[in-house]
């Protein structure tokens, strides 16, 4: 469990998190979604208890991240896979923290085979690691003190798509552990498939959160019909957002269902109605965290 | 989504891929300090940098051991083998304390380091007891490398034993050698930067030195404030009272203020 709790952050005048409050749930995903520079680093910082908030809480477990007893067997981070010491090995760094969380050495060996570094590798320094290795010595690390909480900032950079299919399997199998998982992206096809919850933040302000699956339902309707104009005219009395496309037909800010009833009372045809897509939530994903980034420049 | 429901029915051992749990309760206690300590002991020696330096350390002392050997016969005191094993030790194990701080920033560990052990004053002092423990090895080290050749001239090269050692030749060089990894450790911690700690750690004391020599006016502070020179009596023999008095202050200024400020400082640095 990760509460977030009305989090402000400033660095001078630049405020990098505005009032953010989210929570991620235990067994469940959380996606961390925004676009780079919109504050997912530091609000996850904060929770780390490496960044002070200026004002608001961050807690972990029902406490302050600072204040677990040997955090390293609660929680897991992954903050920054090169954030590690070039001239160390994988299997060093890991040795390191098993040491000092107090879990056994023969640990150290089962974690690199389940990230899939070979022993030959793990006993390379990491400068000579490319950044897909270092994500998942990182993982190996973050999974290392067998955490009820999981803390990943951008995991799947520098991973190939075998590698990302490997990760979301994973994160979905610790989540039906039991666990909680909040992981941060900045590509939302890349999230969407494995996150239960969705938190999107951009310019530092939580712009949209929920159930993947209901962000998606509520990214609008795609709809063609005898008569796109009257459609089109009788949806915006109602105050709502229509975009024609350009292929023909419309997008519409509202469930199928709304859409389906206006055009009953407009007396047009439908000839295609359907939720928005995959595209549609990306774009909202566009519109939301590009409307909040230009907000971010003008304050 | 109804995949994710049956996996999340799904029983929890049935989870392939992740490691079976961790079998007994989560800890409720701390890391112990000690056990701190020794992992930060462990950091300083298994990076490519740490080893090399003890390496060089190593070769260093073979080499001046080597010529006090062949020079003249071996014909050297005890005081000189003890000075050649001790000197590179206080010259060169100062960089691997400052390098113990300051790649925590450099290499930017310290997101891991501050993460396992949020408590940062304790990694702090865990630091300053592993530069200690490398200092209290090397002190005994360049004792035993130091009396071991000595002993070797008399018994192979024929040298006259000369084992005397002014009374507190011991503790300077003892202190010598963990002072100076305290004043490195306390600098690295105050700059956090590699290049300038040990700019700082090497010029400063010196450049302090040299003024107090040179400025009539900065005689006297220098008499209280050279740590350079307030070792000195150390290694000749016996201190009057004034004397501790003026080694104690100036450890004061190079040692424990920048200790205790640095440790301040860590305690709110943000970790980038």
């Amino acid at each position: 469990m990760i509460t977030v709790d009305h989090v402000t952050k400033r660095y001078g005048s630049f405020t990098a998190l505005d009032d953010v409050s989210f929570e991620a749930r235990p067994g469940r995903v959380t996606g961390f979604l925004g676009p780079n520079g919109a504050g997912k680093t530091t609000a996850m910082r904060v929770v780390a208890g490496l960044t002070p908030a200026s004002a608001g809480t961050a807690t972990v477990l029902g406490r302050p991240y600072a204040t677990l007893p040997n955090p390293g067997r609660h929680v897991g981070l992954l903050l920054d896979a090169s954030a590690q010491h070039a001239g160390r090995t994988g299997r060093e760094v890991l040795t390191l923290g098993a040491i000092l969380t107090g879990v056994e050495r023969r640990r150290v060996d089962v974690l690199l085979d389940l990230v899939g570094l070979t022993p030959k590798e793990s006993n390379r320094r990491i400068r000579n690691y490319s950044l897909g290795m270092r994500q998942r010595l990182g993982i190996a690390h973050a999974l290392l003190g067998d955490p009820e909480v999981l803390v990943l900032d951008e995991p799947a950079n520098g991973l190939d798509p075998a590698g990302i299919r490997w990760m979301r399997g994973l994160l979905r199998d610790f989540a039906a552990r039991g666990g909680t998982v909040l992981l941060s992206s900045h590509l939302l096809n890349e999230i969407e498939r494995v996150a239960d919850d969705l938190v999107v933040i951009g310019g530092g302000r939580i712009v949209a959160s929920g159930p993947t699956e209901q962000l998606l339902a509520g990214s609008g309707t795609v709809v063609r019909s005898s008569d796109d104009a009257r459609l089109a005219a009788t949806l915006a009395a109602q105050s709502v957002t229509v975009t024609p496309v350009a292929a023909g037909g419309l997008l519409v800010d509202a469930d199928p269902g709304a859409v389906g009833r206006a055009a009953l009372a407009a007396g047009v045809a439908l000839v295609e109605l359907r939720g928005g897509d995959e595209r549609g939530l990306e774009e909202m994903f566009f519109d939301l965290t590009a409307s909040s980034s230009r907000e971010g420049v003008a304050a | 989504m109804s995949a994710t429901t049956v996996t999340a029915a799904a029983p929890d051992r049935a989870v392939p891929g992740l490691p079976e749990p961790l079998p007994g309760p989560r800890p409720a206690s701390g890391v112990p300090f000690l056990r701190l300590a020794g992992v930060e002991l462990r950091k300083m020696l298994d990076t490519r940098a740490g080893r090399w330096l003890v390496i060089g350390i190593g070769a260093v002392i073979a080499a001046a051991l080597t010529v006090l050997l062949v020079q003249d016969g071996g014909e050297h005191p005890f005081a000189d083998y003890l000075q050649a094993t001790t000197m590179p030790m206080a010259l060169l194990l100062p960089v691997v304390g400052i390098l113990a701080v300051t790649s925590e920033w450099s290499q930017r560990t310290a997101l891991v380091t501050f993460t396992l052990e949020p408590r940062r004053p304790r990694v702090a002092w865990a630091k300053t007891l592993a530069a200690l423990g490398v200092g209290v090895v090397a002190v005994l080290t360049a004792f035993a490398f130091g009396a071991a050749a000595h002993g070797a001239a008399v018994a192979f090269r024929g040298a006259t034993g000369d084992w005397e050692l002014a009374g507190t030749a011991v503790l300077g060089a003892a202190g010598y050698v963990l002072l100076g990894l305290l004043q490195a450790v306390g600098f690295a911690m105050l700059l956090r930067n590699t290049p300038a700690a040990v700019v700082a750690y090497f010029a400063l004391p010196t450049a302090w030195s040299l003024v107090g020599q040179l400025v009539p006016q900065a005689r006297t502070a220098a008499e209280w404030l050279d740590l350079n020179r307030t070792m000195e009596p150390l290694f000749t023999g016996s201190l009057t009272g004034e004397q501790w008095a003026q080694l104690g202050t100036s450890v004061g200024l190079w040692v424990a203020l920048p200790l205790a400020l640095g440790i301040w400082w860590i305690t709110r640095a943000e970790v980038k």
